[in-house]
């Protein structure tokens, strides 16, 4: 069985491009591990549009429910993509479950994931006082010390997750300014609560059993100072998930797919991608959402070209 | 067959696991561990940290929410 296309991803891009695939009756097929992609642990989703305020599991919810009710399209969740490979008539998929998938094109939309630390005491101190899911775990900090690794808007976010638990919130940020949205920065600032550390380099994370502090160098004095806490929150940033595509497809420097902008076509013919594994400037959920629906309206175009 | 989980409100893996219990007609006792301190103590000692959720299945211990891992220990305890 040879499929149109398969689409690899189960965000708001995935779910997009499957829905739309569908409706124009591309023989399609969709692999996933989850559905929701990265905004499943937000607590509260305030700009997707035509939805005033949605947490992010009732938009992976309305997401997935959107996709399974269209018609002609495979749903395959629950397991993950490891490789492709290039055929003569197109890509052989290979899965997590060892499932194997034969397709025409592919449109990648895997997103990314959770950038690590990686400094002493991060892997030790995994669930024992480091954590990556602030709005799961921020109620366990309840009455105590913590930090929050990382300015942009995951950091600013999990900060307010914090704000009613924890007795102190420090918020490091490697570069001298937030990157945050503004609206979230200033409910942070007002709080005496929140202190935020610019030009910080975080350099250990400290602890036995469970975490007990942190250490970080200011990166203006070069002065190593300490923190004493009980709780870590990283949020510094995303890594690509484009692995199972090496040395197929061309990537950048960060990992990204490079993608032409007007059709969302890679450098190799036949794979196509969007969202926030792909090189597009700005990691939005109603981007990854319009920028692969054009790519499936190019790969629409590329298929009829193919048949004729 | 005794089915545990300890969350918190807001975690949304909490919400799945729980999901996946009333789906598969699973019985479950479910405390909150952000307001029951107790609980939250007995959580720390059966999975030696502190990160939601911690699922026990008649004392086995799983952490975060894995739809394998939660369905295989299901099933073993269905064998025996």
């Amino acid at each position: 069985m040879m499929y149109d296309l398969v689409i690899i991803g189960g965000g708001p891009g995935g779910v997009a491009a499957g829905i739309y695939g569908a409706r124009k009756k591309i023989k399609s097929a969709l692999i996933t591990d989850s559905f929701g992609g990265q905004s499943l642990v937000s607590a509260d989703v305030q700009n997707w549009i035509g939805t005033k305020s949605v947490s992010g599991y009732d938009l992976a919810k309305m997401l997935e429910e959107h996709l399974r009710a269209q018609e002609g399209i495979d749903i395959f969740d629950n397991d993950l993509v490891l490789e492709v490979k290039k055929t003569d008539g197109g890509f052989t998929i290979g899965t997590q479950k060892g499932k194997s998938y034969e397709t025409k094109t592919i449109l990648v939309l895997s997103g990314s994931r959770r950038k690590k630390l990686g400094v002493p005491g991060e892997k030790e101190l995994d669930g024992k006082g480091v954590f990556y899911c602030s709005t799961c775990d921020a109620p366990i900090m309840d009455g105590k010390i913590v930090a929050v690794v990382g300015g942009g808007n995951a950091g600013l976010e999990a900060g307010i997750d914090l704000l009613p638990y924890a007795s102190k919130i420090y918020i490091l940020e490697f570069s001298d300014a937030l990157k945050g949205d503004p609206i979230t920065q200033e409910k942070l600032k007002a709080n005496p609560k929140v202190e935020i550390i610019f030009n910080a380099k975080t350099l250990e994370i400290l602890g036995r059993e469970f975490a007990s502090g942190l250490k970080y160098e200011d990166q203006k004095t070069k002065e190593v100072k300490e923190l004493k806490l009980e709780g870590v929150f990283v949020e510094i940033g995303a890594i690509p998930n484009a692995d199972f595509l090496a040395g197929l497809v061309q990537v950048n420097a960060l990992g990204e797919i490079v993608v032409d902008h007007k059709t969302q076509a890679t450098s190799l013919p036949g794979i196509w991608a969007a969202g926030d594994v792909s090189d597009v400037l700005y990691k939005q959920n109603n981007i990854s959402a319009g920028d692969a629906i054009k790519a499936v309206l190019n790969i629409e175009e590329y298929l009829r070209k193919q048949d004729r | 067959m005794a089915v545990k989980i300890y969350s918190t409100p807001t975690c949304v893996y909490c919400r799945m696991a729980k999901d996946f219990f009333t789906k598969n007609n699973v019985a479950y006792e479910d405390v909150n561990v952000a307001l029951d301190t107790k609980e939250r103590e007995e959580m720390f000692e059966k999975s030696h940290q502190m990160g939601v959720p911690v699922i026990d299945i008649d004392g086995h211990i799983i952490v975060g929410f894995n739809k394998d891992v939660i369905e295989k220990a299901l099933n073993l305890k269905h064998e025996v």
